[in-house]
């Protein structure tokens, strides 16, 4: 150390323009989001089989030379064929049309109740949580209560009023869905809204809508987006467990909870009517859970920049 | 000190993982299996112990093992009970039945008004019992006002003359009369003492009971019921069966399984996996005595149903053959008629070989053709030009089973007639609760397991001035079912005269009857005498024995 | 504190009052009746619907209802006459808290080791393991994740008993069924919230103080990341030990899922009040379990400043 001496630093001074050069293109938030969603293979994928499914789901049926009623009393219990790709059910109905028919129900199903539930919830929850106090306090009672009331008894009700059918089950499933979310955003939200960088930003006066906007709503992104991903699932398997109990849609209509639990009474004469099923459900919660991370990692603020 | 909370939490609830992992709630442990033992699954579980409440065919065969009635019906088969012998009136409404000294499971003997007793509670309005009806339907005097709460308890047609004397007075002769008593178990002796010392909690658990039949319970815990051999009882020698354990087990898949686990020794087959098995030599049918069909609500606001043609119409374009091949596998038997065929009939013969019921009633595989020229009378009367114009609503239970039936209906109906067939499916509850007690369906699936061994417990639903179930009508029938009732002396006649009611109801269209239901399961081969029988009671295991 | 927790207890009760008397006035507007077999007559009903009361006023009966309740009677079923709800629940809710309880052990249990294994190696094999698990978990419905561990394990390969619930061979199972959900639930949000702390400056502070990797993610990562994990528990803790219809109706296991199932579809007014009342104060308690936990578990959340 000591033989360093003040004549061996030459000061070369500021490099102004270097300084001012822009090494990277300039990226918005999205922007970069989709940048990095982009290098992330197993999410890029998921996106794809998750596209592909609803293709299949809005096209298959018609393509197809079979009804997905029309049954056919020479052909119960088809394996998988040439004819029947997924071969055919206890009343020989074509099992690959009533699969895709099924996907419309359960996607759109899945999609609208976990998509609605989400932001109903959040909106509750981070109000609740943000604010605290006598409004957090009065809707806890009531998530409460409504947490009280079996969901049976609830979806009962709104069958019964609106029919049976798809808009009658998202309703039904929304009454009460929105709770969990609601409860996770509040907590979120109470954890943040004493971090640092709150503080900071309440101490320069900024305003609570562009707190809540700039710096919560980006923190808790991540984490909502994968709880949606768990959520859809959560509501094509609600769907699923209510058919299993007989509150579905009105048949002939079928969703792939319908054909799972019609297939597993066959599990062990003619197990493809239930393994097919099984594995369309499994890989759209794979392709599911593989965007839901890409997603999370994509718009997750703290991952900005870093590779 | 939080972090020692924490800590403190998570240890706790890695404590209660290993205590838990010690012993689970009501372990039995190893029962020494000594004696002749017999196990088997039931897919619903009793809803009560208490004879007099009991309200189904699982309850009743539960019952017929623990009591024992005046005479005693094995599989069709009837023998004196508690009743050693009986006088009949000329009239055949006086039954005098004589009793024997029997004893209740705690050493009492069983006295006549036991049996005063147990019959005025089932048709008492105060009792609440579901049952109450049976009493009026088997012509037993004064049943019908008693529930009514227009006559007392202690009006109704039966008396006890002394300890050991009944009286039973019908205010109609009944043929059944004897075969009923022997396998409705609400008509079972009943002890007033026990009875009022536990109020309402009386056969809550085995050990708030006393029983008079061959078995007595002796634990009811955990889904599983124990009956084990009652030594106090008057046939004690003659039975064979130490123990007996039923198992309610709601999955037939998990039941099968423990089957093949040799862990029971008799279980019921779902049809899906009949296919794998109906070669095995311990696999057996028996009809239950169910027969499957679909009311229709003639007063309904959509006026096709009041249209004869129209009904035909549905019956005509119905292809049984398929259909029960379609919904059930083909494993039940395509209907045509309404009276269960395996009910008695004429000379000895089941009701079934008596008649020839293709003869007279709908085709087995369906007529489309004159199905067409229903439709198009029907049509023509009620002004409709297109039958894409007629829309009908089906109402069924949210049962797997029941979707399935509704969705082949629904095909067929509309591929054969070009009509359009709307589903409801609504719960249980709803169905028997709301559905059809206010005739609030246009056709609705349903069912009837009979009562007894006769056609009217059939035909008496479709009578006008039965309004259960369907508002149908028609006086003609009405006729002949009183010319029937009318006689008493002539078995063959009475049967005749049934039959062709049945007949009035086939033409009239006044019901879509679908198939009689029957049931496969699997029974060890090592058991012996297990009766099957189709009037409610299914298995009857009283008097069977296991191989040594 | 002792202020926060008996304020906290009365909004409790408070909250299970308001429950019962909605589900109270709800059940009634369920179509269909109580009395469901499908032989009853018309005079049957009416004797029943007399014998049970229901021909008095509502309100009448809502009281009569409340005044039992505060001896805590919860009357008798009226599917399963001569029993009463009290007992129903005294003999089922063992077999469904045992199982809950295990399941529930098993899920947190490995639910936060295959988390926090997978945040650490995030990108690697072991990352992608955890992720499989938990998709596979969350993907396969349980009625069928239980049927093909009963299939294979215990009829296929004779394992492990098929069904019933008798000593501890028989608990395997159905507690492994009934934790995949939960545990890969767990194993998600576990994973995303270390992801999500390990940037928090907390954790480059105590990096750059010197502290070792093993010493952070105990001390500062789980503890932190396990918040959200605790939020989601309340609720999954009453459904779980109030049993599952699935899974016990699959294994056969005489808990309490399938009672509220079956008083739902059947209109079994008095099962349904009570075994919602009984699931109420399930949940009541857990929330009110987890909130204070929360506090004492959150350096920064302080109750006493809310």
């Amino acid at each position: 150390m000591e033989n360093l001496s003040k004549e061996m630093f030459v000061i070369k001074g500021k490099n102004i323009e270097k300084m001012e050069t822009i090494s990277r293109p300039s990226l918005s938030f999205w922007q970069d989001a989709w940048r990095r969603f982009r290098k992330n293979k197993a999410a890029f994928a998921g996106m794809c089989i998750l596209l592909a499914y609803i293709l299949l789901a809005i096209f298959a049926p018609m393509l197809s030379k079979y009804g997905f009623s029309t049954m056919d009393a020479t052909n119960q219990h088809a394996a998988p064929s040439l004819e029947h790709w997924f071969g055919t059910d206890a009343t020989g109905r074509d099992q690959w049309v009533r699969t895709w028919m099924g996907a419309r129900v359960s996607l759109s199903i899945g999609l609208f109740a976990a998509t609605i539930n989400m932001c109903v919830g959040a909106v509750i929850g981070g109000l609740c949580g943000y604010y605290g106090g006598k409004l957090d306090m009065i809707m806890m009672r009531i998530v409460d209560i409504l947490y009280g009331i079996p969901s049976l008894i609830i979806t009962i009700l709104v069958m019964l009023v609106l029919g049976k059918g798809v808009a009658p089950l998202i309703v039904a499933m929304c009454v009460v869905g929105w709770i969990g979310t609601c409860r996770f955003v509040r907590g979120e939200v109470y954890r943040l809204k004493e971090q640092d960088f709150v503080m900071a930003a309440k101490v320069l006066g900024v305003s609570d809508f562009v707190i809540i906007i700039k710096h919560i709503i980006p923190n808790i992104v991540g984490m909502l987006v994968t709880n949606l991903c768990l959520a859809i699932p959560g509501a094509i398997f609600q769907e699923a467990f209510l058919s299993y109990i007989g509150l579905g849609i009105a048949p002939p209509r079928c969703s792939w909870g319908i054909l799972a639990k019609e297939g597993i009474a066959y599990l062990r004469v003619h197990p493809h009517e239930v393994a097919i099923p099984a594995a369309v459900i499994c890989t759209t919660m794979l392709a599911l859970n593989l965007l839901g991370d890409g997603l999370r990692d994509a718009v997750d603020p703290k991952l900005r920049g870093t590779e | 000190m939080k972090k020692r909370f924490l800590a403190l939490a998570l240890a706790a609830a890695m404590i209660i993982a290993t205590l838990a992992s010690c012993s689970t709630p009501g372990s039995g442990g190893g029962s020494s299996e000594e004696g002749k033992v017999f196990r088997y699954a039931v897919n619903t579980e009793a809803t009560t112990f208490d004879p007099t409440k009991g309200n189904s065919i699982g309850d009743n065969e539960i019952q017929h093992a623990i009591t024992e009635g005046l005479t005693r019906n094995t599989g069709g088969e009837v023998t004196p009970g508690i009743a050693e012998s009986w006088d009949i009136s000329e009239d055949g409404t006086v039954y005098t039945f004589h009793l024997r000294d029997a004893k209740w499971s705690d050493g009492e003997p069983i006295k006549a008004q036991d049996f005063v007793y147990s019959w005025q509670r089932l048709v008492d309005p105060d009792v609440g019992s579901p049952y109450s009806w049976y009493l009026d339907t088997i012509g037993i005097k004064n049943a019908s006002k008693v529930e009514a709460g227009e006559a007392k308890p202690e009006e109704l047609g039966i008396k006890a003359i002394d300890d050991k004397t009944v009286e039973v007075t019908l205010d109609r002769p009944m043929e059944v009369l004897l075969s009923a008593i022997g396998m409705q178990t609400n008509l079972a002796p009943l002890r007033q003492d026990v009875v009022e010392e536990y109020g309402n909690e009386f056969a809550a658990t085995a050990d708030k009971n006393v029983y008079s039949g061959p078995f007595v319970l002796t634990s009811t815990e955990n889904n599983v019921y124990v009956f084990e051999k009652n030594p106090e009882f008057w046939d004690a020698d003659n039975i064979k069966l130490d123990k007996v354990e039923i198992n309610y087990i709601e999955k037939p898949d998990t039941a099968l399984a423990m089957y093949e686990n040799g862990e029971l020794d008799f279980v019921r087959l779902d049809n899906a996996v009949v296919e794998n098995y109906k070669d095995n030599d311990d696999y057996g049918v028996y009809l239950n005595g169910n027969v499957d069909y679909c009311y229709i609500n003639p007063n309904s606001d959509n006026p096709v149903w009041g249209n004869k043609d129209f009904r035909l119409a549905l019956n005509f374009a119905l292809n049984r053959v398929e259909y029960n091949q379609l919904a059930n596998s083909g494993l039940y038997v395509p209907y045509n008629a309404l009276c269960f065929p395996g009910l008695t009939g004429k000379d000895g013969k089941t009701y079934g070989e008596s008649y020839n019921v293709d003869s007279y009633a709908y085709p087995i595989e369906g007529d489309i053709d004159k199905a067409k020229e229903h439709l198009e009378a029907a049509m023509k009367e009620l002004n409709i030009k297109d039958p894409g114009d007629i829309e009908i609503e089906f109402v069924t239970t949210d049962a797997e089973s029941n979707k399935k039936i509704a969705e082949v209906l629904q095909e067929q109906w509309q591929n054969a007639l070009g009509i359009k067939v709307n589903i409801r499916q609504v719960t249980y509850a709803d169905i028997y609760g709301e559905v059809f007690p206010k005739f609030d369906y246009e056709i609705g699936y349903a069912g009837w397991g009979p009562d007894f061994d006769d056609p009217t417990t059939y035909l008496n639903l479709f009578r006008s001035d039965v309004n259960w179930y369907t508002p149908y009508g028609n006086e003609k029938f009405d006729a002949k079912l009183d010319a029937a009732q009318a006689v008493t002396d002539d078995h063959n006649k009475r049967m005749d005269l049934l039959n062709e009611a049945e007949q009035i109801l086939i033409e009239d269209g006044a019901w879509v009857p679908l198939q009689a239901r029957n049931q496969s399961y699997l029974l060890s081969p090592k058991m012996k005498d297990v009766t099957f029988y189709s009037f409610s009671i299914n298995i009857d295991w009283a008097y069977a024995d296991v191989a040594e | 504190m002792t202020k926060y927790v008996i304020k906290r207890v009365i909004a409790a009760i408070l909250t299970l009052w308001a429950l019962v008397t909605i589900v109270f006035f709800l059940v009634r507007l369920m179509p269909g009746e109580p009395f469901t077999n499908p032989k009853l007559t018309p005079q049957v009903i009416e004797n029943m619907t007399k014998y049970y009361g229901f021909d008095k006023p509502l309100i009448v009966q809502y009281f009569h209802y409340l005044g039992n309740l505060l001896h805590g009677d919860f009357g008798f079923s009226m599917k399963y006459t001569n029993k009463t709800v009290n007992y129903i629940i005294g003999q089922t809710f063992p077999f469904s808290a045992d199982l809950g309880i295990r399941a529930l052990c098993l899920a947190i249990s490995f639910g936060l080791i295959l988390g926090i294994l997978a945040a650490r190696k995030r990108g690697t094999k072991i990352d992608f393991f955890c992720v499989i698990v938990a998709i596979i978990g969350t993907s396969i419905p349980d009625f069928i994740m239980g049927a093909l561990l009963q299939y294979f394990f215990g009829i296929k390969w004779g394992l492990l008993p098929v069904a019933q619930y008798k000593g501890i061979e028989y608990t395997i199972l159905p507690a492994t069924a009934l934790a995949f959900y939960t545990l890969a639930s767990v194993s998600r949000i576990m994973r995303a919230s270390m992801l999500e702390v390990t940037t928090q400056d907390y954790i480059k502070t105590a990096r750059s103080k010197g502290l070792t990797e093993a010493r952070i993610t105990v001390r500062h990562q789980i503890r932190n990341a396990i918040m959200p994990v605790m939020t989601i528990l309340g609720p999954t803790v009453a459904s779980v030990l109030t049993g599952t219809f699935v899974i016990e109706s699959i294994f056969a296991i005489p808990g309490m899922g399938k009672y509220y199932v079956e008083s739902v579809n059947n209109n079994d007014y008095s099962m349904i009040l009570g075994m919602t009342l009984f699931y109420g104060i399930f949940l009541v308690t857990a929330n009110l379990i987890v909130d204070i936990l929360y506090g004492v578990a959150d350096p920064r959340v302080r109750i006493g400043k809310r």
